[in-house]
């Protein structure tokens, strides 16, 4: 369970942001997490009030967007999801390929007013 | 290691990137402009990113006062300690070294580690899994790495999530075990495609499991085709030289360049 400290991490750097734009309060937090990233969602949304307590953030929401965990075939250059088809390309059954998203763990924005 | 831009739509077509609200609202407003009372600021920064800065200055400033960190990492029970031990015996005469433990708990290996007459400290992570760039900072400050020439941070015994996380180290090392199985290149494969280093110990009970030495190498290689691959025991001292010269070499580079 290392959700927590990571989250905590991405509390801090959203109270930064806020301050230096002079921001009063944070409506949303939207992060983005990969399928392949480490980071399991329902925990990252299990331990954020934790994280949030106490701050200026208690009240924010939190979204999280998953991003798909897609390679490129290096035989048929087609893309498909690694996940979907146990690391196998559903096109021509190559398993050779290099991945192109799906390790991501970024905040995207805040939606403030 | 993690990529940090958003594929483009097209490469979406496979994946579940569903339109959310805030995808909505983004078509009516410009990021960052006001738009009634709300507006949405782009942050678009890696969580990891901060501990990968944290981590390459750690490496810089270490790189200055020519400590080579070695960060060791492999699932409990593997013979990190003991490896240690091992390796402390053979380098202590021509080294000054730091061990750094890291555990959830207890002090145990710190101790042992102690026995041997080498600067050691025991880190408890408080419950967390790994440690990141910040955490092995503070480890070094109390260690002390004032003439140290090889520190070693013996990392919490868990193959996952310590390979998440950048230490700072100037190189990263793993130990698998035997007992363990042939199969965890195929399990934990981020852990087998960052490490420099890959040490297979308790080789001598090689004959009482069904662990193919040959087919763990392939696998391995696979993730990383640069890896460096030694067969080791701690018990019995098998391998240690290899590895020791290899560590050995490592240093001196670092402290060269």
């Amino acid at each position: 369970m290392h959700e927590l400290g990571v989250v905590i991490g991405v509390v801090k750097k959203v109270i930064q942001v806020a301050e230096s734009n002079q921001l009063q309060s944070v409506d949303t937090i939207v992060l983005q997490i990969g399928q392949l990233s480490s980071m399991i969602p329902t925990y990252i949304q299990t331990c954020y009030p934790a994280a949030v307590d106490g701050t200026m953030l208690e009240k924010t929401k939190l979204e999280i967007e998953i991003l798909p965990a897609n390679a490129l075939c290096k035989a048929c250059h087609q893309v498909f999801n690694i996940i979907e088809n146990r690391s196998q390309c559903p096109h021509c059954d190559s398993d050779e390929w290099g991945l192109l998203s799906g390790k991501e763990f970024i905040i995207k924005e805040i939606i403030a007013q | 290691m993690s990529i940090d831009t958003t594929p483009p739509p097209h490469l979406c077509k496979a994946g579940v990137n569903k339109p959310t609200d805030t995808r909505l609202l983004e078509q009516f407003l410009n990021k960052g402009k006001m738009m009634g009372t709300f507006k949405t600021l782009e942050i678009k920064e890696s969580v990891f990113e901060n501990n990968n800065i944290q981590a390459d200055l750690l490496r810089d400033e270490l790189k200055e006062e020519k400590v080579f960190l070695l960060n060791l990492m492999s699932s409990p029970g593997s013979g990190k300690t003991t490896t240690l031990v091992r390796t402390i015996e053979t380098l202590k005469d021509e080294m000054n070294i730091g061990i750094m433990e890291a555990d959830i708990d207890s002090d145990v290996d710190a101790h042992t580690i102690a026995q041997t007459g080498t600067r050691v400290i025991q880190l408890h992570t408080g419950g967390m899994c790994h440690l990141d760039a910040d955490m092995t900072r503070q480890g070094l400050n109390g260690l002390n790495t004032d003439n140290l020439d090889l520190a070693i941070l013996e990392n919490v015994g868990n193959l996952v999530c310590p390979a998440e996380f950048d230490t700072g180290a100037a190189k990263n090392a793993m130990i698998l075990s035997v007992p363990e199985g042939d199969d965890k290149p195929l399990k934990y494969p981020l852990m087998f495609s960052i490490v420099d280093v890959l040490l297979i110990n308790k080789i001598d009970a090689i004959d009482f499991f069904d662990f193919d030495l040959d087919a763990v190498k392939q696998r391995a290689r696979k993730l990383n085709p640069n890896i460096t691959i030694i067969p080791i025991s701690a018990k019995t001292g098998e391998g240690i030289a290899e590895w020791t010269d290899w560590l050995r070499k490592q240093a001196k580079a670092w402290n060269q360049t």
